[in-house]
């Protein structure tokens, strides 16, 4: 399989899984070689455990579904505890999304992460929640507080440290540059967009807290457009995601300017989609006489 | 253990009006899956939606398990036209399983397509030689595909008086409790959410241990996207999967609830 080089680390195939759509890796082991994927983005963990939102919380749309989870999660510590170990005995690398709701709960959080001697090679951190009030939504539509929180993180931790964007947001320029202002190794684009549906049988919103976050191949084009706006942005690597559900979808973000990619959404139809995908890319590339995929990066021509 | 097995289309059968049944061949989630789990079908090869449909199984024997589905949409539309042959992406066993029903009355009630693992359990148990009743509900006789036998303990119920007894559920189900030690019962339903509430709450009232497999849309099914929760009524101990003690995965804590550990069934 083509490796691609990201920073200081090396990936085996460029396609992760995104954070909130595969759980702890665990949890698809019977079905899926989970070692043979790219990256794993764990669920976003917070320093006190969630219980999320009151259903319902997920809803279909036309190549699409909304969610509004609610950052349900263990918690910092029970994650350490139980899921850890079972992430540290993987071989593909792992990478912890952190929420947090104010700049000392990302902090700390980080620095139980770092003491807790796990092998991830790295952090994602959600600024770009939309489903609770302070999922860190503050922090990825203001420049200065992105910059702020990045540079706070960035002094407790030597790993890849990634900045996940909301395109939720009037400039993504903006807070990009924040982020890589801020110490950012990386990026990621994009999280869900708002969005919303209602039941018309029974006049009631599809979905608990009114407003939820799109995802699927219905955000792709979105997507798409963001992390070029980020790629023309800033310097540092891009993780580009948002409704990818084919090969022909990665060759695009990595044509917009994205080093990595990230499958999302397709992984609850497909578990294993991300190995079926990387095998593509690699005969994508044999075709195309590429020694790897990265050759392609921010090559789309305009017009 | 879940798989991700290939199952190939034996046949469909329209069982009663707009409800059929197919049956696939699917050796390994045949031979590990328990009555009262459900599996997770992609019903094409070109499904563009992002949600897999959940099916509960209705019979398992030897490589084949069975559906019974009602058409309702898309995905059930795909699934009648299932051509003989045809090969099917399906993930599982998933969720929890019907149990303890050991040296009890079993009383088995099933509504609408909610039939589908009260069947399996009723085939369990006449296997097992276990005592049981079966009650069926449905609007009218066009949607029953059982003989109503009050003999043998098989109650068919109608909403509009077409087939067996005029009225709910409810009405057999205290037919089959007369006379008997509560003690010595258990109740196990699945059906829509009224049926279900209606028999949770009569069973919470009366003190009769009750289990009710419930449905809510799955984004996955196997406990990944944290879409499919149910309140509990009492905060209860986390667990694995289910990340805080107030809201349960119907996916994996589930589909099975006990009638007093949740809120509703209107999920
Ligand atoms: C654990 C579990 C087991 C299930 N077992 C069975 C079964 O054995 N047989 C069976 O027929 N169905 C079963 N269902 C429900 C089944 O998954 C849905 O009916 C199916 O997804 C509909 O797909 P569709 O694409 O045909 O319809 P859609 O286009 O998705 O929906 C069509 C209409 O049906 C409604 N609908 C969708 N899902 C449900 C639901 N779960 N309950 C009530 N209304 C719904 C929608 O609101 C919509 O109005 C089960 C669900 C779960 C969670
Ligand atoms: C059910 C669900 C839960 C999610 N949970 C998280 C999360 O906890 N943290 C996070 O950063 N992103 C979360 N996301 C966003 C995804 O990681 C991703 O950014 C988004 O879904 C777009 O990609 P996709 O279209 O490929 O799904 C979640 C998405 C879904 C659908
Ligand atoms: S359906 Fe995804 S967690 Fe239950």
């Amino acid at each position: 399989m083509s490796s691609v080089k990201f920073g200081k680390l090396d990936f085996a195939s460029p396609i992760l899984v995104a954070s909130g759509t595969y759980g702890y890796g665990h949890e698809t082991k019977s079905m899926v070689d989970v070692n043979g994927i790219g990256g794993i983005i764990t669920k976003s963990v917070t320093l006190h455990p969630r219980e999320g939102n009151p259903p319902p919380r997920i809803a279909e749309t036309s190549s699409g579904m909304l969610n509004s989870i609610g950052l349900a999660n263990v918690g910092v510590n029970e994650y350490c505890k139980s899921k850890l170990p079972y992430l540290n005995e993987l071989n593909t690398k792992v990478i912890i999304n952190i929420a947090g709701t104010a700049v000392d709960d990302y902090v700390e959080t980080l620095k139980i992460l770092e003491s807790a001697g796990g092998n991830h090679v790295g952090y994602e951190v959600n600024i770009s929640c939309p489903n609770v009030k302070e999922g860190g939504m503050s922090f990825g539509v203001s420049a200065k507080m992105t910059e702020s929180l990045t540079s706070e993180l960035r002094k407790c931790t030597s790993k890849l440290l990634i900045m996940k964007l909301s395109p939720n947001v009037t400039s993504i320029e903006d807070i990009a540059v924040g982020a890589e202002n801020g110490g950012a190794d990386a990026l990621s684009a994009i999280n869900t967009l708002v969005g919303m549906g209602i039941d018309i049988k029974t006049r009631k919103m599809k979905i608990n807290t009114t407003f939820g976050g799109l995802s699927g191949p219905a955000i792709k084009p979105i997507a798409l457009a963001n992390v070029h706006k980020v790629f023309r942005a800033v310097k540092i690597p891009i993780i580009g995601l948002g409704g990818i559900s084919c090969v022909e979808d990665i060759i695009e973000f990595i044509l917009a300017g994205a080093d990595l990619v990230q499958i999302g959404t397709l992984n609850y139809r497909e578990p294993g989609i991300s190995i079926r995908l990387a095998e593509e890319l690699d005969l994508y590339c044999r075709d195309n006489n590429l020694t790897s995929i990265s050759d392609l990066k921010g090559l789309a021509e305009y017009r | 253990m879940i798989f991700n097995e290939l199952a190939i289309v034996e046949s469909t059968e329209e069982i009663a009006s707009n409800t059929f049944q197919t049956f696939l061949k699917s050796p390994k989630i045949a031979a590990s899956i328990k009555p009262g789990q459900f599996i997770n079908i992609l019903p094409s090869e070109y499904w563009d939606k992002m949600m897999r449909r959940p099916m509960s199984v209705a019979s398992q024997k030897d490589e084949v398990i069975s559906i019974i589905y009602k058409v309702v949409g898309e995905g059930t539309e795909l699934m009648q036209n299932w051509s003989l042959g045809d090969s099917v992406d399906l993930i599982g066993p998933l969720g929890n399983f019907w149990d303890g029903y050991a040296d009890k009355l079993s009383i088995l009630i099933g509504g609408g397509v909610g039939i589908a693992p009260i069947l399996n359990l009723h085939n369990h148990l006449d296997e097992l030689g276990e005592e049981k009743v079966l009650i069926m509900g449905a609007r009218n006789s066009s949607e029953h595909f059982i003989d109503h036998n009050p003999e043998n303990g098989v109650y068919m119920t109608t909403d509009d008086g077409s087939l067996g007894i005029h009225g709910n559920v409810l009405e057999p189900l205290k037919i089959a409790l007369e006379n008997i030690d509560i003690q010595n019962v258990k109740v196990f339903a699945c059906g829509p959410p009224a049926m279900m509430e209606a028999v949770r709450q009569y069973s919470i009232s009366e003190g009769i241990e009750c289990d009710l497999a419930l449905e809510t849309l799955m984004a996955c099914g196997f406990g990944i996207c944290q879409g499919c929760t149910v309140e509990f009524e009492k905060k209860q101990k986390t667990t694995e999967h289910s990340y805080r003690n107030r809201f349960g995965l119907v996916c994996m804590d589930g589909p099975i609830f006990e009638s007093k550990e949740i809120k509703s069934c209107h999920l």
